[in-house]
């Protein structure tokens, strides 16, 4: 049984030519980009599109990869500008990005769809319609911290911040996730009484 | 209320530092409000904890591959070349030009009288005497030699190989 590579070890093997070892990279980091792409675009295809631009653009630059960050860090500071990127391009706006109204037909449509599957639905549903709801930012926050591994100095590194600044939307995107959460499965109840 | 859900969260994640922590702890312990908002977090952290990751399409990791490869055959010749290459072929020529222009100047007689060359304005060619850089000639010819039977040999077998497929 061949022993797991190191992400270091497998960009080596990338940067002497070999392209599988490549692939192998992005099997495992896959899920954690495509979420994050995720948290951003809402939509599975966007997701996808800005997840494979992401991979493509560290491959073209792998070179530069110093290696005194983790390499998820690295990667997840290429999904974070990719994903602005992607939106800006979509014509949504930097403040409409900001405004939790923009957000608020998502909530609707979800809340819509909830009233039809109650009889399905876990607590882990509601946490992921929850977080759908709320502002990118808070929920590539939340994601980075409880997902990708990544501590307050990485997830400033990665999104370009201060670790103080990191720290405060951290506390403030899980104050609105829970209240989100509550409103989600209060508005449950009500639907099943 | 603010204040301590930012404290207890800070105990969560472990920013605090050791006597904080004491502190902290102590009053979980021994005030209620902060027992039950502290039970509270925790389930919402286990929550968070436990959330699930999404899954791209089975051929994600194909489509990536596949715009990858497309690159590299996309790439043009001229940067496939390793530049190294040819800036030691450049340093190789450079040099043997050089030593061979030293070695003919160091030989040079510019007094020389025996010039079979006589030049109507009263200019006689220099006499050169090869003589000591005789070996330094035949060991660039024989180099010469190895080297084009080398590139011969290089061509013919490309030959042979075109002509299999």
């Amino acid at each position: 049984m061949q022993s797991k590579l190191s992400d270091i070890a497998l960009i080596q093997q990338t940067l002497a030519g070999d392209q599988s070892a490549y692939a192998d990279l992005v099997k495992r980091h896959q899920r954690y980009v495509f979420t994050l792409a995720m948290r951003f675009a809402k939509v599975r295809e966007d997701a996808e599109e800005i997840a494979q631009d992401c991979f493509i653009k560290a491959y073209r630059s792998l070179a530069s990869f110093q290696g005194q960050a983790k390499f998820t860090t690295w990667l997840y500071s290429i999904v974070y500008t990719t994903s602005m990127t992607f939106l800006r391009k979509k014509r949504v706006a930097t403040d409409s990005i900001d405004d939790e109204n923009t957000f608020i037909q998502v909530e609707e449509k979800a809340s819509a769809y909830d009233i039809n599957n109650a009889e399905n639905k876990s607590r882990s549903f509601y946490l992921n319609q929850a977080i759908e709801q709320l502002l990118p930012d808070d929920a590539a926050i939340i994601t980075l911290f409880y997902k990708g591994e990544q501590s307050l100095e990485e997830i400033a590194v990665a999104l370009g911040m201060e670790a103080n600044t990191v720290k405060v939307k951290l506390f403030r995107a899980r104050q609105r996730l829970k209240e989100k959460l509550e409103r989600n499965l209060k508005h449950e109840a009500q639907e099943l009484i | 209320m603010n204040n301590m859900e930012e404290i207890l969260w800070n105990f969560i994640d472990g920013n605090c530092t050791a006597e904080e922590q004491k502190t902290i702890t102590g009053l979980i312990a021994g005030d209620e409000s902060y027992r039950l908002k502290y039970q509270e977090l925790m389930q919402l952290n286990n929550e968070f904890s436990a959330m699930e990751l999404d899954e791209p399409s089975m051929a994600f990791t194909y489509n990536v591959m596949e715009v990858i490869r497309t690159e590299h055959a996309h790439v043009p010749l001229k940067a496939t070349i390793n530049k190294r290459i040819i800036l030691g072929i450049t340093i190789f020529f450079v040099l043997t030009l050089m030593t061979l222009l030293v070695v003919v100047f160091a030989n040079f007689n510019w007094a020389g009288q025996k010039s079979p060359v006589n030049l109507s304005l009263g200019f006689t060619m220099p006499d050169i005497n090869f003589s000591k850089a005789r070996p330094l000639l035949e060991g660039f010819l024989f180099f010469d030699v190895v080297l084009g039977l080398y590139l011969f040999d290089t061509w013919l077998r490309r030959r042979n190989l075109a002509k299999q497929v």
